[in-house]
């Protein structure tokens, strides 16, 4: 379980977020979702490292998160950032290679179970036929699945990503969905900021809602759904519909 | 960097190629100048122990020197220019761009002035002076914020600072206006073995520690928040590399002044031609690097026989056209956006 107790954090060197308490069930797929500038990225940047925690506590597995080295805390989460500005003129393998960096010694030696680790999360990334191609000339879906499986390289219980969609059309967003889900079904925790609701209700266990800095709620989709804070929030109609025993959701 | 199959290959033949150049331009810098020598002459002269015909002589206590300086010079140069350029995530950085090579220059100038017959403090003063215009770049910076703008704008502020610094010097010391041309162009002429042992031993271990530090370079690149991610110390890792890279162009300059090019052009050809794979580039842009100087003073020693022209003035009338034609053809900096 990941908690987060009456912890305050900011950003930039200005306080954003005050008092917070939210828990992230271990084996659950949780999703924050939230209007732009809600702090959904201030919360969860306290866990690689680029917010700082000015009160209050984050307690991972009985552990204080905040007390952790950089490289002990890329040990057990592992954070893909939004957008990736720069694309580097490195190979696909080299990329995903870098999420082995925790755990290397001075020398940055790969060993046997390094390289075993790297392709494994190339394969759950569905990347090896890319392996030796370059970054810069992945289309955008591929490439953000590189960028995951370099995420899963840093084999990591928990594992966050900031809106790991954007900017992805349909069919690239549902592969990398998908791949979270199937983490999430391996028995990780998995924690998602989306800014898609219709998609956060769908693939969701547990959804955090955000507004203005707070936490307005957190619980199943369907209770969100019944409880209308999605629709309040959003200011948006959500309409439900199921079949062959899958529940939809439509925001318009 | 095309993903075409059998690429490792094709990196291989090109560093082969690398090496062979660099060997290549060895003999040549070794046979040609103001007197030629056959290249069997240079093997013997080389290998004949401490027997002196007047060949034997020019090659192992002229030329040898020379061409090691030159060597040395283009990797230390090349080198930092990788560091900097992926630190800065910019096209434009190398050492002369952002200040380090003008750091080192001026303080090389103050040991001029201050202990004029003394040329060993030479390469300490400019490794010192390389090292306060690293943290002067990184001060501002900090102050400001770290982000790679910052540090490019605060490069050039220290640089023209620097500058009128060494403007200055020179003003005030006509003593060593005399023979400070040499010095603000670059120019290997006259170098011996006891200038060099310093700043070789400097140059060398700092070219093993870019080498250890690649993979953070490589991820660097990524940008801050997902080197951060990954676990990297962000800050630690970039002023790590900042003195290393200070260690690299000081050395050089404090021998050679302030050869320009070689930082900015080298690790853009080998850019082009392998990927900006920091554990690949380092050794190749070494290796170019060290041809590339090598060449240019070969060409400055032979060009204007019997005189000589200093190695910076060649470097920069072949490199300045060069990096023309990286601005021209926009995709020179595709990868870094300046």
């Amino acid at each position: 379980m990941l908690e987060y107790r009456n912890v305050s954090l900011s950003s930039g060197g200005v306080r954003i977020l005050y008092d917070i308490n939210v828990a992230f069930k271990t084996g659950k797929l949780t999703t924050i979702i939230g209007p732009n500038g809600c702090g959904k990225t201030t919360l969860i940047q306290a866990l690689n490292g680029q917010s700082r925690l000015c009160g209050g506590e984050i307690i991972l597995d009985n552990e204080d998160f905040s007390s952790l080295k950089p490289k002990q805390r890329a040990r057990k989460v592992s954070f893909l950032p939004q957008v990736h500005m720069t694309i580097p003129a490195i190979s696909t393998h080299t990329l995903v290679s870098h999420g082995r960096f925790p755990y290397l010694g001075f020398a940055r030696k790969m060993g046997e179970e390094d390289k075993r680790i790297i392709r494994e999360a190339m394969k759950t990334a569905d990347i090896l036929e890319y392996e030796k191609e370059g970054v810069d000339t992945l289309s955008g879906g591929v490439r953000q699945r590189a960028f995951i499986a370099m995420q899963l390289a840093q084999s990591c219980e928990y594992i966050v990503a900031d809106e790991p969609t954007t900017y992805l059309d349909v069919k690239s967003r549902k592969q990398v969905l998908d791949i979270y889900s199937k983490l999430r079904n391996e028995g990780r925790t998995v924690v998602l900021v989306l800014h898609d609701i219709a998609k956060a209700l769908e693939i969701s266990d547990e959804l955090i809602i955000m507004k203005n800095r707070k936490i307005l709620f957190s619980g199943t989709p369907a209770e969100a759904i019944k409880a209308g804070i999605v629709e309040e929030v959003f200011e948006t109609e959500v309409k439900t519909f199921t079949e062959d025993n899958r529940i939809y959701y439509v925001t318009d | 960097m095309n993903g075409q199959k059998g690429i490792k290959n094709k990196k291989i033949i090109l560093i082969f190629a690398l090496v062979v150049i660099l060997g290549l331009s060895f003999i040549l810098a070794m046979a040609f100048g103001s007197v030629s020598i056959s290249p069997i002459e240079v093997i013997k002269a080389l290998f004949s122990g401490g027997e002196g015909s007047t060949e034997a002589t020019i090659i192992r206590s002229i030329r040898l020197p020379r061409i090691l300086a030159g060597i040395l010079g283009g990797v230390g140069l090349s080198t930092a220019g990788v560091i900097l350029q992926g630190v800065m995530n910019n096209a434009l950085a190398s050492p002369n761009t952002i200040g380090v090579g003008s750091g080192a220059g001026f303080f090389v100038m103050l040991a001029m002035v201050l202990f004029p017959r003394n040329v060993s403090v030479q390469p300490l003063f400019a490794f010192i002076g390389a090292l306060i215009a690293t943290l002067a770049i990184f001060a501002l910076a900090y102050f400001a914020d770290t982000s790679r703008i910052t540090i490019i704008l605060a490069g050039i502020t220290v640089s023209s600072f620097l500058t009128a610094g060494i403007n200055l010097l020179k003003t005030l010391d006509t003593d060593i206006a005399v023979n400070i041309n040499s010095f603000l162009v670059g120019s290997l002429s006259g170098v011996s073995f006891s200038d060099i042992r310093i700043p070789a031993v400097g140059i060398g271990a700092a070219f093993v520690f870019a080498v250890i530090m690649a993979r953070p370079l490589n991820m660097l690149e990524l940008g801050d928040e997902v080197a951060g991610s990954l676990g990297m110390r962000v800050g630690l890792t970039r002023f790590l590399l900042l003195v290393i890279s200070s260690v690299l162009a000081g050395c050089v300059v404090s021998y050679a002044g302030l050869l320009s090019f070689a930082g900015l052009i080298v690790p853009h050809i080998c850019r082009k031609l392998f990927g900006s794979d920091a554990r690949i580039l380092i050794p190749c842009s070494a290796l170019l690097g060290g041809s590339f100087v090598l060449l240019c003073d070969l060409i400055g020693r032979v060009a204007a026989s019997p005189y000589e022209l200093p190695t910076g003035i060649i470097m920069s009338f072949i490199g300045g056209p060069f990096f023309m034609y990286l601005i021209i053809r926009k995709k020179g900096g595709r990868r870094l956006n300046a």
